[in-house]
């Protein structure tokens, strides 16, 4: 029971990771809160779901789709509604992605409407027993491919030319340019790797619950973004722990506190984790 | 007047009152507050119930009110208003869904169900169930609202809370003592929101956690930094403009939230420093070099 | 090789430069002194296009930068050593040096580059993988005119480079200017500690308010009586010596 809902919220946990991913690596360079991660997180899921029903489509290409409609969007959010708003108060963008989500949500309610879709192709997954716990392959799949694109990042931020660019604007921005670094394309750059990310998050839950609806971003964005903050905002080691920690957290609060206050526990947890380091976990911006 | 039109205008004075009450917290003490409905809920609940166990009248109500959520208000400003104000922003954050969590799941509160034959104010013996009472009961609510925020910004305390808000360790450095500062204004407009929670209780009659979730205090925020921050006519014509924008988009039926989410983008990126805000929170000069 | 003529640049509505006209040719070391706020650390951001002039023009090796973002005027051959050494703390030692050959297309040269700057600095292959921001404020300056070097500039331009420094490391960055010299690297230095830069310098300016209001040879320079007295402390002398 216990390990079950370790694993349980450890998957959960991976996917807020990888949204967490989006708002941190944003925030880090721009010092925005992108209030419209969990729409980009349901743009991608719709757009593969949609591919997949029609049924001409490999599974593969459909996510690979998904997450490039999610890369695409984010890269337009931020030209849109982001972008002429640099340099102002925080809370102006702030604003305007809170604008842009209330947008992005009702559109996709009009565009696909209020149901439920399932996931169009179903996959035969098994649950192999290990010392008597049921462990699913669609967990495990879940988990190995969240982890994998948490560890793609991490080595393209650490070792290759953009990633490390992308990192100095994150820490002095006049400096980056003056090596000749162009911070728009930087800044862009950011939005379609986290929205990517993002639109992978999407995707699994969608075939994780079955489910792709047009709100269904908001509850895993506001944790997310909890999570980021929980792991040390800007810092990419920080939102992976932070959204393991607060999916097991959630997962664990739910079996042995009370299921009906499941979301308040992950929000308790964080603001005490808050005051007692309020500078996260792992403390950091941008490394 | 018809009755249309005065709806409007007492939901459109108990949101001046919600609006003006967080524009203390983000304008004045320069902290962002992402659940600010929180407080309009608890001052909400506090009022009916205690009309409805208690049958206090409306007044000593609309007290316990403003009482409770001001209390809720130092409770979890005393500890958490040393964070920076990202951090205080998901605290504030996480404070809203759990007390919405809370809301649903007590019995005392009716959980989804929520409160239903909240009595309507009657003082001195009349009654102000009559729309256009009750309106004058929430101007004068708004007023009162006004004028001891007016007076606390233009006085010797209102710039001290400019001055944290602008350049907190300045003003550290200058002798204000600014965790207490921020504490009380916290404190201040908590109780305010929760005297606009109970305009709100005892106007409706029926009350439940739909309308004190997350969307209301995103709501209250999308007023203040439209109106503009640090603005109080603005939070007035962002709190205006917020409440007549969604019902003149209600003819558009299906496209109201698309146009009005479509809106808001663009008249941040047209007036980013609000309709009424005077710029000068612009850090296009001030940022990180 | 580089020309200022009339430039004129600001914060907001302050103008800070009031129409600064200066150039230095190939080769040549040329300094930039003056006191607080006289405004050298703003023409070397109006230079560098951090602060677009106002009004004026910038010339460089015959293009235009006045209009041009940072970004592409250092792929014009123009390197800024900024103020207060600004090294990316939390990257290590190399990340900052390869960021400074960023908008470089020959990667193979660039390693050849970074290969010889840490034979020549071993400091930077001793702590090639520890964040920048663990070294010393000495060692840092050096890492930033390394960084700065890895763009293979034509024109290297320092802001106070022995600002905050020991004595000891005040000489060693001296000292590596002056190797950079000889070589033929052509420098334009702002210095507060006026000695040590018009002992490298071959030329030099003086800036107050905005303005400039005296140039010459470093030599001339340090000869006269105003420049003694208001930024190489003579007549004081005997008091600390």
């Amino acid at each position: 029971m216990f390990l079950q809902q370790l694993l349980n919220g450890l998957t959960a946990g991976a996917v807020y990771a990888l949204i967490a991913l989006g708002y941190t690596m944003i925030y880090g360079i721009l010092g925005l809160i992108n209030f419209a991660q969990g729409e980009i997180y349901m743009c991608g899921a719709f757009v593969t779901v949609l591919l997949l029903g029609t049924g001409q489509v490999n599974f593969f290409v459909a996510f690979a789709a998904g997450m490039a409609a999610a890369a695409l969007l984010g890269v337009a959010l931020e030209r849109v509604a982001f972008r002429p708003l640099r340099g102002f108060h925080p809370l102006v963008p702030l604003i305007s992605a809170i604008g842009a989500s209330i947008f992005l949500q009702s559109l996709a309610l009009l565009l696909f409407g209020p149901n439920d879709r399932p996931f169009p192709i179903q996959f035969n997954f098994s649950t192999i027993t290990i010392a008597g716990l049921p462990l699913s392959s669609l967990q495990g799949a879940i988990l190995a491919a969240a982890l994998g694109f948490m560890a793609l990042l991490v080595v393209f931020v650490r070792y290759t030319r953009y990633g490390k660019a992308i990192v100095a604007c994150a820490l002095d921005r006049d400096t980056a340019r003056l090596m000749g670094v162009n911070v728009d394309r930087m800044v862009a750059l950011t939005f379609f790797i986290g929205s990517a990310l993002s639109g992978a998050a999407g995707i699994m839950m969608a075939i994780y619950y079955n489910a792709t609806y047009p709100r269904m971003g908001l509850l895993p964005g506001l944790k997310a973004f909890s999570a980021a903050i929980l792991g040390g905002v800007g810092s990419i080691p920080g939102a992976i722990l932070g959204g393991l920690l607060l999916g097991v957290a959630e997962s664990l609060g739910a079996a042995y506190v009370s299921s009906g206050y499941k979301d308040a526990i992950a929000f308790a947890i964080l603001i005490l984790v808050l005051l007692f380091r309020p500078q996260g976990i792992l403390k950091g911006r941008g490394d | 007047m018809s009755a249309y039109f005065l709806h409007l205008a007492i939901l459109g004075g108990i949101y001046i009152i919600l609006a003006v009450s967080l524009n203390l917290i983000v304008g004045y003490a320069g902290q962002v507050s992402l659940g600010h409905a929180a407080f309009y809920g608890i001052g909400a609940y506090a009022s009916a119930l205690t009309a409805l166990l208690w049958q206090f009248p409306f007044p000593l109500a609309a007290l316990s009110a403003v009482l409770v959520s001001g209390g809720c208000g130092l409770a979890l400003g005393l500890p958490t208003l040393r964070l920076k104000e990202d951090y205080l922003a998901i605290v504030t954050l996480g404070f809203g869904v759990i007390v919405d969590m809370v809301f649903l799941n007590l019995e005392l509160t009716g959980g989804p169900d929520g409160l239903p034959g909240i009595p309507p104010p009657r003082i001195l013996g009349m009654s102000f169930r009559p729309p256009v009472l009750y309106l004058l009961l929430t101007l004068l609510a708004v007023v009162l609202t006004l004028t001891l925020t007016h007076r606390l910004v233009h006085s010797y305390h209102g710039r001290a809370l400019r001055a944290i808000r602008d350049h907190e360790v300045t003003a550290k450095v200058m002798g204000i003592n600014t965790p207490a500062y921020k504490v009380a204004i916290f404190t201040l407009a908590a109780a305010l929101a929760g005297l606009a929670g109970s305009l709100y209780a005892h106007y409706i009659t029926f009350i439940n956690p739909e309308s004190f979730g997350l969307h209301t205090s995103i709501l209250a925020l999308c007023m203040v930094v439209l109106g503009g921050m640090g603005s109080l006519p603005g939070a007035v014509v962002g709190a205006l403009a917020l409440t007549v924008l969604p019902e003149m988009l209600r003819q558009f039926k299906a496209y109201q939230d698309l146009i009005y989410g479509g809106l808001l983008v663009a008249l941040l990126i047209w007036r980013p420093e609000g309709l009424l805000g005077r710029g000068k929170l612009s850090l296009k000069f001030l940022q990180r070099q | 090789m580089l020309t200022l003529k009339s430039v004129q640049a600001g914060y907001g509505r302050l103008t800070v430069l009031k129409g600064i006209s200066l150039h230095v040719r190939p080769g040549e070391v040329v300094t930039l002194i003056g006191g607080n706020g006289a405004g050298k650390s703003t023409t070397l951001r109006a230079i560098s296009g951090l602060l677009p002039p106002a009004r004026g023009v910038v010339e460089f090796n015959g293009a235009d930068l006045t209009r041009l973002p940072p970004e592409r005027i250092v792929a014009l051959g123009l390197a800024l050593v900024p103020e207060g050494r600004r090294v990316f703390a939390s990257l290590s030692v190399t990340a900052n040096l390869e960021l400074g050959a960023f908008h470089r297309q020959d990667q193979k040269q660039v390693r050849r580059d970074l290969e010889e700057i840490r034979e020549r600095f071993p400091l930077l292959k001793e702590r090639a993988s520890q964040a920048a921001g663990t070294l010393s404020g000495g060692e840092q300056q050096i890492l930033a005119i390394c960084r700065a070097l890895m763009s293979r500039p034509r024109l290297l331009m320092l802001d106070e480079p022995s600002m905050g420094l020991a004595p000891r490391m005040v000489s060693r960055v001296y000292q590596i200017l002056r190797e950079l010299k000889d070589e033929g690297t052509t420098l334009l230095l702002i210095e507060q500690n006026a000695r040590a830069a018009l002992k490298l310098a071959d030329r030099g300016y003086v800036l107050e308010t905005g303005r400039i209001i005296l140039d010459g040879s470093a030599a001339e320079l340090r000869d006269d009586p105003e420049v003694q007295r208001a930024y190489l402390g003579k007549g004081y002398r005997e008091v600390w010596e």
